[in-house]
């Protein structure tokens, strides 16, 4: 992974400096809130309901045991001993002090680490493929350039205060692992024909209260030009975004405005006056490159008998062997997903105990590296086949071998009502109350893959416009109500769900999860995921079932 | 009847209006009648205190089991910590907490109406 | 004679301002005047031929194009900020300096802080009229909190990535 030089550990020492005398400036009452709040969300920082939560930046979803371990210190040091993944793979503390916030700062950078523009109208975590250098599918590796824009987008003089939030995720592989389509930017790395690299460049996805799939504004970017391509497109939506409504104030309303082709017109204009000097020179880029070089894998059998005899020993392993475990490009190894998903808990959440495990685990068997995914999970992406009981019965003494990935029970949901300020309902329970219907891990297999991904606002920070099943929680006269959408996808095949129909209270949600999905069992044809059946039948039949009972 | 609450500046807490101090638990907050002008008055008191709280607010209160709690289940989500875990103002236990817990409220409280205005 | 902040070959100090700032209702008295866009576009010829200085001030949707013609005559272009958030003119100073070349002052005017001192000079501002009563020595040390930049604007130092090819 990428590995921190002078420079960039000046840099992180100049932020928390600043940051701590803007705090300083606050409490003195130099500053006042408005003044204030810009600022320390720019570090990550937001008053909630119960306290600050601090969001710590996990760039392209990446870490090392010594960050995962200092980030589970910090957890017990300064919260209540856990800490929330993010569907834009960030982590999240609910219980920090505004006081303890410079220190905190001070810790992280020690292990390299920081919360810069994790908040903020400005560009915020770059991410990537979570299977990164581990996957047979890439065209090439997207952390490289992922953290060419972070440095890049870091502390940028021009686009720091921008109509509103900038979010940009690069895909490598033909399956997109990282929602690149709901992006302001989606970069979708692919090959010309003569082999040269470059990205497709797609532009105005968004989820949030209209949501909107991105659109494609340059067929192929060479890479030796991304940087000034990204100046092009921010320059012009720095100048033209709308300031007047914050509801509008994201590109994918200018673009949508202007329409397609006049917007990329703009942007290649701009494009051209920025011309073609000097972008990201290839010393910098190897350099990137280097850091991101395997570490040097084991010449193994691409049949590992213990890893086959465990599979015939234990079905539970086998179980996990199914759902868990990906394929990765070298023989002999797989891709672990570590479920923080366990049925009851709350999804997305580890504890400092369980961050710990994960750290071990990647050093003693997963060469340090550890991924976070945007589905709430985490990923241990270089572990042998031979070694893959061991760390699975590590995983589960600990919690974290839910064997549930992808299934029903693999919920995406934000913090909501119970901690964020924004929310309008819970989210956290309705996820537990609908993974505990699904609790048989024998069902949740026959129902097989099932996106469920709940918000407790229309800000839609769990994704719900993209799940195959969306949940959105409204106020109606100050109960918690939801409104059920279907077949919505934030992969290659992006789509927004479609209204199912009225809200429903609070209790009945988890059995009209149940039904939707007796529904699909009924009607599924050979191979169909519920997605699919959905996209042949339409809503009728999921609908009738669901609202039956309630005349 | 109605309480005024805010986030204590230097850590985020929720705390509540008590003669003129912040206070932690809502058991021990003042309670102003609705049309008492002394709420508006506690209000604009404490919008001079910005190096102690930020954003305070006027909430509506209901009754429940012989004591007032907050309409809205925002505030009372406030008042007690997140439904998830213990963590937060219920961990104390007791009878106020048991009020809180039990609750309930249709109707949106003032405080919260405002603060979906201002934004 | 009200002073502003101004920077010059790195060095920042307090100068006194020549410019009258001249609102659109009002007669333009004698002397170096900064005026609105529009006003510039309807006098401005007027008052270059006087031989006197004459500045615009560019409202934050106001685009700098607008005077790209002119620049060359133009001796200070105001760029205000609405709300210290509205980062329109960290753009239209950019633009300025390294699209059009200006080598006139760029000044920040508005809702100007302290805490954005350093975005302002990596664009390419060097005069400033703070609004929060920031004092020189304020100034100076909030532009100069990052001894290392990732990425060139329009102060030319070098960025990361040049350090390190170094």
């Amino acid at each position: 992974m990428y590995r921190y030089d002078h420079i960039d550990r000046d840099f992180l020492a100049d932020r928390t400096s600043e940051f701590r005398s803007q705090v300083a400036r606050r409490l003195a009452g130099e500053l006042n809130e408005d003044q204030f709040k810009p600022l320390r969300l720019r570090n990550g920082l937001y008053l909630q309901l119960h306290a600050y939560m601090l969001r710590i930046a996990i760039p392209y979803g990446s870490l090392n045991p010594t960050q995962l371990r200092k980030l589970a210190w910090i957890g017990r040091t300064y919260d209540k001993g856990y800490g929330h993944f993010t569907t834009r793979t960030n982590l999240q503390f609910h219980w920090i002090k505004l006081a303890d916030a410079p220190d905190i700062m001070d810790h992280l950078a020690s292990v390299d680490m920081h919360a810069i523009q994790t908040s903020g109208n400005c560009i915020r975590n770059v991410t990537a493929d979570p299977y990164a250098g581990a996957t047979a599918e890439e065209i090439d590796d997207p952390r490289v350039w992922a953290e060419a824009i972070r440095q890049w987008s870091t502390v940028h003089p021009e686009f720091n205060w921008l109509p509103r939030k900038f979010k940009i995720a690069v895909t490598a592989a033909a399956k997109d692992r990282t929602a690149a389509k709901t992006h302001d930017i989606g970069l979708n790395l692919k090959r010309a024909r003569d082999g040269s690299l470059g990205f497709e460049v797609m532009v105005g996805g968004g989820l949030g209260r209209m949501p909107y799939i991105g659109q494609t504004i340059r067929q192929f970017l060479p890479a030796t030009r991304l940087l000034s391509y990204l100046e092009a497109i921010l320059r012009v939506y720095n100048r033209h975004g709308r300031r007047d409504n914050i509801h509008k104030a994201r590109i994918k309303v200018l673009v949508a405005a202007l329409g397609r082709d006049e917007f990329a017109a703009q942007v290649e204009a701009e494009w051209e006056k920025i011309g073609q000097g000097p972008d990201l020179p290839d010393t910098e880029l190897a350099r990137i490159r280097g850091a991101f070089a395997p570490r040097t894998f084991e010449i193994l059998p691409a049949v590992s008998e213990t890893f086959e005899a465990a599979k015939l020993k234990t079905p539970a392993f086998a179980r996990f062997a199914r759902n868990n475990l990906k394929p990765h490009k070298i023989p002999g190894y797989t891709i672990v997903e570590v479920s923080l998903k366990a049925i009851g808990a709350t999804p997305g959440d580890a504890t400092s105990e369980q961050m710990e495990v994960v750290a071990d685990l990647a050093e003693r068997f997963g060469q340090d590296d550890i991924r976070v995914t945007h589905e709430q999970n985490l990923v241990l992406p270089h572990v042998k086949l031979d070694d893959a009981p061991t760390v699975w019965a590590a995983l589960a003494d600990a919690g974290l071998a839910t064997p549930n990935m992808n299934l029903v029970s693999d919920i995406i949901a934000c913090p909501g009502l119970d901690y964020c300020a924004l929310a309008n309902a819970r989210a956290i329970s309705v996820a537990q109350h609908i993974a505990e219907k699904f609790a048989d891990p024998d069902r949740a297999e026959r129902v097989g893959e099932l996106k469920v991904k709940i918000s407790g606002c229309i800000n839609a920070c769990g994704h719900h416009h993209v799940g195959h099943i969306g949940i959105l929680g409204v106020d109606k006269k100050g109960e918690e109500f939801y409104q059920l959408t279907l077949g919505g996808s934030g992969a290659e095949d992006a789509a927004v769900g479609q209204a199912l129909g009225p809200a429903l209270p609070y209790d009945r949600v988890a059995d009209a999860v149940d039904t939707l999905v007796d529904v699909y069992l009924r009607e599924r044809q050979d191979g169909e995921r519920f997605l699919d059946t959905f996209r042949r039948t339409g809503v009728a039949p999921f609908k009738e079932a669901v609202y039956a009972d309630v005349h | 009847m109605r309480a005024l609450t805010a986030n204590r500046l230097a850590d985020g807490e929720v705390v509540f209006w008590r003669g003129g101090q912040w206070v932690e638990r809502f058991a021990d907050a003042d309670l102003f009648a609705p049309d008492d002008p002394a709420g508006e008055a506690a209000e604009a008191h404490a919008k001079t205190q910005p190096t102690l709280v930020v954003e305070p607010y006027l909430i509506d209160l209901t009754q429940s089991q012989g004591l007032w709690a907050p309409v809205s289940y925002r505030e009372r989500i406030r008042a007690l910590g997140p439904t998830n875990l213990n963590h937060g103002k219920q961990a104390e236990g007791g009878a106020a907490i048991e009020a809180l817990l039990h609750a309930h409220g249709a109707a949106r409280s003032t405080g919260r109406v405002d603060l979906i205005k201002r934004k | 004679m009200p002073t502003f902040i101004s920077l010059k070959d790195g060095q920042f100090s307090l100068a006194e301002d020549r410019f009258t700032s001249v609102g659109d209702e009002q007669s333009i008295p004698p002397g170096d005047v900064i005026i609105s866009l529009a006003r510039f576009q309807s006098e401005g010829e007027a008052l270059l031929g006087q031989r006197r200085s004459v500045g615009v001030r560019l409202e934050s949707g106001e685009e700098v194009e607008a005077l790209a013609y002119d620049l060359p005559e133009i001796s200070v272009v105001a760029l205000a900020f609405a709300k210290f958030g509205d980062g329109r003119a960290y753009s239209s100073a950019r633009l300025l300096r390294e699209r059009f070349g200006f080598k006139g002052e760029v000044r920040a005017v508005g809702d100007v802080l302290r805490e954005q001192a350093g975005y302002m000079v990596r664009c390419g501002f060097d005069a400033f009229e703070p609004a929060d009563g920031s004092s020189l020595e304020d100034w100076r040390r909030a532009s100069q909190r990052f001894r290392h930049v990732y990425q060139r604007a329009a102060d030319g130092r070098p960025p990361a990535l040049v350090e390190r090819g170094e």
